[in-house]
This record gives structure tokens, C-alpha cells and sequence, in this order.
């Protein structure tokens, strides 16, 4: 006899309003259905109701996590309208904030990941460095959620006391690299809880689209910062860690991975960063015209659309972020797994509803 | 590896690409849609989103965002009388993006279900339909 397991959108265990109903044969999962409605705000609409400068602010909020990663994009597909060049400097500030922002993230997931398993000492861990790496970017930009460093034609500000940046950064690397990879990558109890577990192939990740580590955990390649770069990422050199197994375990080597490209990117960039304005002359007006512009997230490519009448006030702004391609692959990744497994290949694609509603 | 002009005589169109710093992008109103979601998927391209913008005459302008090998398509098609045929069966990553252009714009998808994303099922499809906008674009001149 199967049975329905409603899970969300408000449960002890989740951290964001969504709901999975999860159709069972005894333990086996036969069908899911996801929602995502709860976080929808009609960020879109609100956008084409205010002037560009105000807009930045705006898609800010898409995301608590990659909020950097928003401006970002937003600002480049401006700058691309507008015919502005931002400044070297500026570019090597940009990549270093996405930087620190894609490491404040994967060590988020991480600290979730081993929550879910129930390896708690592992979550203090991730957490601990994740409270390092949020005070770097409270110390840097005032803040340690929306940053505000991105404006239209460059960023607001310096980063103050690189050295004390950079520290940190090399211990998070140090961090990484002895602590959480030998950890996700050896402990028996979460090889067992991940090995194997919500497999997505990659054809499958191909035939929906997906993106990021979710993606390259399935064996594709694909990273903007390497097949589309922008602002100073031509200028690094870095890996693209990439898994074929396309299990929650592959997912975590991959983000685990990729912190330490993110220190090694950030260590070069105050490295090669010159000198000079950080922000170029104020932009008057935004001709006529439409573009986009798309940024590697912490989750995958962030893509916009901006279309302009020339006014100060856009036409169209759509955003496709990186978990609204993901997350539908959630409803294969459960078919046929244990109903036990499911909160944490949910997890494995560090899903953000705020971020798919918006 | 499918050139863009091969491509181009895949979908049929006569009409050039036309090349941008953010990609080749192919205006053609009449874009047979099942046709270029058949070509694309066999070329292994990446639908990144789809695109609603409303037109002057109440139709939308709906643009398929491809990524090719790293490379941006836009290619644009044109409703009629707000309905399209939906590429979903062809291509399961649009799946999500039409509905979620159904919910905001209540255009229709021709071939399959739209079940709201964002909207609870009692809710009418075309919440971005208000044209407050322009209000607010003369609120703004007159704060001037």
C-alpha cells in the first residue's frame, strides 16, 4: 500500500518554506512533487517599477546567500546597455567578494549537509568557518548578508586591510584542505549516508539543464567564470573541479573542491589587483535596447534579461537563478530511494527557495 | 559541432543572426518552436530560460536563451493571440519556465498542463499584466 509523506512547508527540519509530498511504497519513494511558492515576493515586477540605481538594492534581496552574486549580474548587464567600462581595480574587488561569498556559501551547505547526516561535530566545524569568513565580509562592507559592494559602472568601496583579508583566507584553505575534505571524503558514516545516493546521471543533467556543482558533479564541465568569463576571472588561473558520479557524495567533493580554488582565485587576485579608481564616471542614462548577462553563483549560473526604453526606469528585468533549473531534478533524484535519504538529496542540490520564488 | 549558419538552416529561417556582444540573437516572429526545440536539444544546447516580454498589440516576444558550447542563441518567437506551443515534451528543462511565464503573464502554452509555480491554484494566471508602471513613470517626471 502506498502513502503520502506532505513534508513542509513549515517543518522542524527545513530552514525555507517549501513543500515536498513524497509518495512511498513502504519505504521506497515512487513519486514526489515539489512546491515553491512561499517565498514569491514579484521581485521582476518590482523592478520595472523603480530606477536603476534603486533596482541594484532591489535584486540585492533575491537571495540572503548569493546576494553579491545578484548586483553583480544585474550591474553587468547595465553596464553592458549603458556602454560603461568599469575599472580594473574594481573587477578584481568584484571577483574577490563573489569569492568570499561562494566560500561563505559552500560552507553553509556543508554545515547543513552534516547536519542532515547528523554529524554534528562536523556542523560546528563548517560553521565555525563560515563565521570567520562572514566577519571578513562584515569587515570589509559593513554588512554580513547584503554587502552592497556592486554599483552600476563599478563597486562603492575599497577593501580595507587586504592583509587581514588574506590571512583569513589561507587559513580557510588550510581549514579546507586538512580538516573538511579528509572528513567528507573518509568518515564512514556520511560515505555511507552519501555514496551512491541520489544519482543523477549525466544525460539526465543534460536533458534538464542543470547547472553548478549539481551539474558538475554529474560529469559536465560547464562554469561561466571559464566558458563566459567576466570581471577578472580571464585574468586567474583555477580549476574546474568536476566528479562523474553524480551522487550526493560527488556534489560535496565538488563544492568541497571548489573552496579551494575560490581561496586560491582571492590570494591571486590581491595579488594582480591594480591600482586605480574603483568606479567609473556616474552613468546619465541607459539608451534604448535589451541584454544579459549571466554570473557563476555559488549554485550555478544567475542569468538576467534588462530591457530598457530609455527611460530610468527598466522595461524588463527577468532573473533565472541557478535553483530553478536545479530543483525540478529533485522529483528523479528521489525515484526509488529511501524515504530516510530524501531530506539530504534535497539538500545535496543546496536548494534556494527564496532564490526560485523571488 | 553545428555552425550557427547550419543551425540556421535547421530551423528553417531565412533571416540572419544577428551577432551581439552577448550573443547571436535571431529575431523570427514565426519561429516554429517544436521545431527549434528539437534542433537544439540534438545540437546538445542548454535552454538557460525563456524570456516573456509584452509587445505593443498585447502579444509577448518569448525568447529561448540557448547555451551552445559556451555560446548564447536568443532566439525569438512571437504568441498569437497570447498562445505558443510549449517545447516541454521535447525539451524537459522548459518545464518550469513556462509555467512560471503562464503564472505572470497568463500566456498559453499549447500541448500540456500549466499547474502554477508561484501561484495558488485559485489565484488567475497574469499577475504581471498591470501596466501601474506607467503611472508610476509619470508619478516620477512629475517629482522632477
Amino acid at each position: 500500500m502506498s502513502f503520502t509523506v506532505p513534508i513542509g512547508p513549515y517543518h522542524p527540519a527545513l530552514e525555507e518554506p517549501f513543500k515536498l509530498e513524497v509518495t512511498c511504497q513502504g519505504e521506497i519513494v515512487q513519486d514526489a512533487t515539489l512546491h515553491v511558492k512561499f517565498n514569491f515576493r514579484g521581485v521582476e515586477w518590482l523592478a520595472q517599477r523603480r530606477n536603476y540605481s534603486q533596482v541594484v538594492g532591489l535584486v540585492e534581496r533575491v537571495c540572503g546567500i548569493c546576494s553579491d552574486l545578484h548586483t553583480l549580474t544585474f550591474c553587468r548587464a547595465v553596464e553592458q546597455l549603458a556602454g560603461l567600462a568599469v575599472p580594473p581595480r574594481a573587477e578584481y574587488i568584484r571577483v574577490i567578494i563573489a569569492e568570499l561569498e561562494r566560500l561563505t556559501s559552500h560552507a553553509l551547505w556543508a554545515g547543513i549537509a552534516a547536519e542532515v547526516i547528523g554529524f554534528q561535530t562536523l556542523f560546528m566545524t563548517c560553521f565555525g568557518l563560515r563565521e570567520r569568513l562572514m566577519d571578513i565580509l562584515e569587515i570589509i562592507s559593513g554588512n554580513r548578508v547584503h554587502y552592497a559592494m556592486n554599483c552600476i559602472g563599478g563597486v562603492n568601496r575599497e577593501i580595507p586591510d587586504p592583509e587581514a583579508v588574506l590571512d583569513s583566507v589561507l587559513w580557510t584553505r588550510q581549514q579546507v584542505e586538512d580538516n573538511l575534505i579528509p572528513i567528507f571524503t573518509t568518515d564512514r558514516t556520511i560515505r555511507a549516508r552519501c555514496v551512491g545516493v541520489g544519482v543523477l546521471t549525466k544525460e539526465e543533467a543534460i536533458k534538464w539543464g542543470v547547472v553548478g556543482p549539481t551539474a558538475r558533479a554529474s560529469g559536465l564541465s560547464a562554469d561561466i567564470r571559464r566558458t563566459d568569463p567576466y570581471a577578472a576571472y580571464d585574468q586567474l588561473a583555477f580549476n574546474v573541479p568536476v566528479e562523474t558520479s553524480g551522487d550526493v557524495f560527488s556534489r560535496a567533493v565538488v563544492r568541497l573542491r571548489e573552496m579551494v580554488e575560490s581561496c586560491r582565485m582571492i590570494e591571486q587576485a590581491f595579488k594582480q589587483m591594480p591600482p586605480g579608481p574603483i568606479r567609473g564616471p556616474e552613468f546619465v542614462e541607459v539608451p534604448p535596447g535589451e541584454t544579459v548577462a549571466r554570473s557563476e553563483a555559488p549554485r550555478g549560473e544567475a542569468f538576467y534579461f534588462v530591457a530598457s526604453d530609455g527611460s530610468d526606469v527598466p522595461t524588463r528585468v527577468k532573473i533565472r537563478t541557478p535553483s530553478l533549473v536545479n530543483m525540478p531534478i529533485v522529483r528523479l533524484m528521489v525515484l526509488g530511494a529511501s524515504l530516510a535519504d530524501v531530506p539530504l538529496i534535497n539538500a545535496s542540490i543546496d536548494p534556494c527557495y527564496s532564490c526560485t520564488s523571488r | 559541432m553545428t555552425n550557427d549558419e547550419e543551425m540556421l538552416a535547421q530551423l528553417g529561417s531565412t533571416i540572419p543572426w544577428e551577432k551581439r556582444s552577448d550573443g547571436c540573437w535571431l529575431e523570427s516572429p514565426d519561429t516554429d518552436v517544436e521545431k527549434m526545440a528539437h534542433v537544439m536539444t540534438e545540437a546538445e544546447a542548454r535552454l538557460v530560460t525563456m524570456t516573456a516580454c509584452e509587445v505593443s498589440n498585447g502579444e509577448f516576444r518569448i525568447i529561448y536563451h540557448w547555451d551552445l558550447e559556451g555560446r548564447m542563441l536568443h532566439i525569438v518567437a512571437v504568441t498569437r493571440k497570447r498562445s505558443i506551443s510549449s517545447i516541454a515534451k521535447v525539451h524537459p528543462a522548459s518545464d518550469w519556465m513556462e509555467r512560471e511565464i503562464h503564472d505572470y503573464f497568463a500566456v498559453q502554452f499549447d500541448g500540456r498542463e500549466l499547474p502554477p509555480l508561484y501561484l495558488s491554484p485559485e489565484d488567475s494566471p497574469g499577475i504581471f499584466l498591470n501596466h501601474s508602471r506607467d503611472n508610476h513613470k509619470e508619478r516620477k517626471g512629475k517629482e522632477r
